[in-house]
């Protein structure tokens, strides 16, 4: 068995576990205990400051009793063993059950450790902070128009222990990511700056920059100096792989989450089956791909992390599923049911959302473009699962003219349209795939780590 | 739990290497319920407690000079007080920052943060209110609600600093979001809506519910606008939106106006100058951050340095009067101390919001997602619904985009002089911009 390393108090309840879930089961048709430590660490080092603070922690204890219909929840801070055995006898005894439809998962055990070089608990915290130290002084340039550098350092670490009458699992995801921030200001005294990122599912080692994605940052953060807004319109354009990304996030990622099903407010539940883009479009959602930021071993409900293809050859197949949407819309699970921590309910969430690779190179795309725009790098996005209407705002984007990207740059370009018409649209995609970590809400709450990422694509859009 | 806050104060002051220190103890409480259109699918009990451990020792550059370092560290109840206050202090000496201080004790101002219901019986009141949505939401046969949810928070806070600040509060919180969903045929139509407030009273479910029936009817039967370019109509909650931010995306204000953001050059505002770039053509600017107003959702008596509630004139008849700023960027720009930024307050206007209302012009009534660019103030928002009003007609339509540039857009409104209260914003009800752009989809 892997030596996991759980938190002391976690490790201490863990044993007694299947005592409170036996029970549970005595009162509930179905009976879970989480066990969750969500806690972390950011540095922030720029010209004028640094900061190292704790990522707010969350750890506590969920108690899950289920009866097909209603899903009753007791959460409570820590993992005081005589307080929740308290706490599920006070819960169980006020509670009524109505069905009991409740479908048996199989026996699942193990412990599980995401894979990593550089673990970024054995590093001591001086170490972190002089290695962001370190990125800092390389990237800071002598150009006077450079205001500020920041590096931005983010560790999560997370434990998580699951019971149920079949299961008993433990894992522990370390998730890293850097930003490097390059801010600027012209002459006028107008303020720019663009960022990267890097991050994973796994330790410090992908957390290396050469000195020419620095020099990279730096030059893209001083031509924004000169940046255009652009004149809206329709334009064929050519998208990053964190911008294809986005646009799967928004498209095919929030729009099949299957709570959203439930509560009639996905349009993907009447094209199930049925074509939703250029025969191009493959689409996944998978928690199992090791090494990207959104992946895990379980998710919160107990489920084992596996692979779900959501859209295959331009056909809608199926969504991502929690337990409850499931249950209710009796269709199988997938691994998704995930909670922002454990004072929140557990909802149908991505993991790791990507267009799958094509075949074509990115020269050959750009080649193709008379007059368009390479998006470069987006900074935000919203579903609309219901109107299935898209927005992607891209930090910016080039000029294509010519089958050549140009020094033209427009800042910032929102892609705005019609899902399918979007998705439709896509008449090539290149052959390499990249993720990109970030944090995904809810609508505007319930914030999860997610990676969404994928290939170059050319399509169609309407931009402004 | 006050016995642990003292046993961590008592093992705080017996620290000699310690220049300053502050504890919280944060303790919550409440209630989630929620919703589907088969009944309730969810109701949670939900509590946590912790103690945040916030330590400055002094430190000194690679050159000598002095300089502090601050470390943090959390507990649970029980956990070892000596080992979290070791681990924060570990942090602290290895960060090199210019020397900043810990807040001193003001007095503190008694300000409205409870609802007395929800802080008695939140699990109650939470079904409660979702009772009174699913009531509104029944008298409109032509929409159904089909998700809503309803939390009920009760938080504790008791601050402690080495400077003698002793300050304890309560507040409570509660959120609520709906869905209504529209049918005509084949054609499907949803309106979302979520609001923040402290206490039920200022929640007007059966308002927001009948408002939000109609938006989603008129949902049905919508086409992308056409390009536009002139007079844009925002109110309420889409006004709040615009001026407060939401929970993902703070304001441009709040950003431009911070001391972090001036000490890190990113704003490049400055006191007694003009907070626009270019010409004002409408109303000028004046501008509060007010952590004082009764029952506003960023109120609070105290903020997490322990600064006493104020309220800010930030920007005055759009002049910068000041920098929002804690007491670290305070001492670095050697300004005064303000604390959290708060709720933000706007005065009347001039004109009767029925003469905002002339036409033509469009209003929005929902963004997608109203994100700027927090530094350049830069926009390119899609539109969830609006309408367009010409020759007494208000048609709606879905789709296109809002672009323009923040500041430049403020700097031609005209605002109402009916004012409302919105949770996080105090101000006018309504706001005409006299000339903004949609980028529509022409034929």
């Amino acid at each position: 068995m892997t030596d996991i390393k759980l938190p002391d108090a976690m490790a201490e309840l863990r044993p007694a576990l299947g005592e409170i879930v036996g029970l549970g089961l005595q009162r509930a048709p179905y009976f879970s205990a989480l066990l969750s430590s969500r806690h972390g660490l950011t540095i922030l080092v720029d010209d004028r400051e640094e900061r190292v603070t704790e990522r707010p922690p969350a750890v506590g204890t969920v108690l899950s009793a289920f009866d097909g219909a209603t899903n009753f929840e007791r959460a409570m801070g820590g993992f005081n063993r005589e307080e929740i055995q308290k706490a599920s006898r006070d819960f169980l005894s006020g509670l009524t059950f109505q069905k009991y439809l409740v479908q048996a998962e199989p026996e699942r055990r193990g412990d599980f450790v995401t894979p990593m070089q550089i673990d970024p608990l054995e590093l001591s915290t001086q170490e972190k902070l002089d290695r962001c130290r370190e990125l800092h002084r390389r990237a800071k340039g002598n150009d006077s128009r450079i205001v500020n550098v920041r590096v931005i350092y983010g560790e999560r670490n997370e434990h998580s222990v699951f019971a149920d009458a079949n299961a008993d699992l433990a894992q522990r995801v370390q998730r890293v990511n850097m930003f490097l921030v390059v801010i600027v200001a012209g002459a006028d005294g107008d303020v720019r700056y663009d960022f990267a990122s890097k991050s994973g599912s796994a330790g410090w080692e992908v957390l290396n920059w050469s000195d020419e994605e620095i020099q990279r940052l730096v030059d893209s953060a001083l031509g924004l100096l000169s940046a255009e807004r652009i004149e809206p319109g329709e334009y064929r354009i050519i998208t990053t792989p964190g911008v294809s990304g986005t646009i799967c996030h928004e498209s095919f990622g929030h729009g099949v989450e299957t709570d959203m099903f439930l509560k009639e407010r996905a349009r993907a539940a009447h094209f199930i089956d049925k074509v939703v883009g250029s025969s191009l479009v493959n689409i996944v959602d998978d928690p199992s791909q090791p090494g990207s930021y959104g992946s895990y071993f379980f998710d919160d409900e107990g489920h084992m992390a596996a692979s779900t293809q959501i859209v295959e050859n331009g056909v809608f197949r199926r969504g991502i599923t929690d337990r409850y949407s499931a249950a209710a819309l009796e269709i199988p699970r997938s691994a998704n049911g995930r909670q922002q921590d454990y004072s929140r309910k557990t909802y149908a969430r991505m993991s790791n959302t990507f267009f799958s690779a094509g075949t074509s190179t990115l020269e050959e795309m750009i080649a193709q473009v008379e007059h368009g725009i390479y998006l470069d790098k987006w900074s935000s996005g919203m579903e609309d699962p219901q109107g299935w209407g898209i927005q992607v705002t891209c930090h910016y984007g080039h000029e294509i003219k010519g089958g050549k990207i140009t020094e033209r740059v427009f800042a910032p370009i929102g892609i705005t349209g019609y899902v399918p018409d979007v998705l439709q649209s896509i008449t090539s995609v290149s052959n390499e795939l990249q993720m990109d970590g970030g944090n995904c809400g809810k609508g505007h709450k319930e914030v999860v780590p997610v990676a969404s990422g994928g290939p170059h694509l050319l399509m169609t859009a309407r931009l402004g | 739990m006050r016995h642990f806050v003292n046993q961590i104060v008592e093992a705080l002051k017996k620290r000699s290497d310690l220049a300053g220190w502050t504890v919280r103890h944060v303790e919550t409480r409440g209630a989630q319920v929620y919703a589907v259109p088969q009944g309730i699918e969810s109701q949670r009990a939900v509590d946590g407690e912790r103690y945040l451990i916030d330590v400055l020792r002094n430190t000194s550059t690679a050159e000598g000079s002095p300089a502090v370092g601050s470390g943090d560290a959390s507990l649970l109840p029980g956990d070892d007080i000596e080992h979290a206050i070791d681990k924060a202090t570990l942090v602290a000496g290895l960060v090199v920052n210019p020397v900043y201080g810990l807040t001193n004790p003001t007095p503190l101002p008694d300000i409205l943060l409870c609802d007395a219901d929800l802080q008695k019986d939140a699990s109650n009141v939470m079904l409660h209110v979702m009772a009174r949505m699913r009531a509104a939401a029944a008298k409109h046969s032509d929409v159904r609600l089909t998700a809503a949810e309803c939390f009920g928070d009760v938080h504790n806070t008791h601050l402690v600093n080495s400077r003698g600040i002793d300050a304890e509060q309560e507040a409570t919180r509660i959120d609520i979001e709906f869905v209504l969903h529209g049918q005509k045929g084949e054609r499907e139509s949803e309106t979302f809506d979520a609001m923040t407030r402290r206490r039920v009273a200022d929640l007007d479910i059966e308002a927001a519910i009948e408002e939000r029936a109609q938006n989603t009817l008129d949902l049905l039967d919508v086409k992308a606008p056409a390009s536009w370019q002139g007079p844009v109509v925002l109110r309420n909650d889409a006004l709040t939106i615009f001026l407060a931010g939401d929970n993902l995306n703070g304001s441009v204000i709040q950003s431009l106006a911070s001391a972090e953001s001036k000490y890190a050059g990113v704003s490049s505002w400055e006191v007694g100058k003009d907070v626009f770039r270019g010409e004002v053509k409408g109303d000028s600017l004046t501008v509060w951050a007010n952590r004082c107003l009764p029952f506003g959702t960023a109120s609070a008596r105290f903020d997490n340095e322990g600064l006493s509630a104020q309220r800010v004139e930030l920007i005055h008849e759009n002049e910068l009067a000041a920098f929002a700023a804690s007491q670290r960027y305070a001492d670095y720009l050697q300004i005064p101390a303000t604390g959290a930024f708060g709720n933000i307050e706007l005065p009347s206007g001039k004109t009767p919001a029925s003469e905002l209302l002339s036409e033509p012009y469009v209003e929005i009534v929902q963004f997608s997602w109203f994100n700027p660019d927090t530094i350049t103030g830069d926009f390119a928002t899609e539109i969830r619904l609006g309408y367009l009003v010409q020759n007494g007609i208000r048609k709606p339509f879905k789709g296109g985009q809002l672009v323009g540039n923040y500041m430049d857009a403020l700097a031609n409104v005209r605002w109402s002089k009916e004012t409302g209260f919105f949770g996080s914003y105090l101000g006018p009800h309504t706001v005409r911009f006299n000339e903004l752009k949609i980028a529509g989809q022409d034929e």
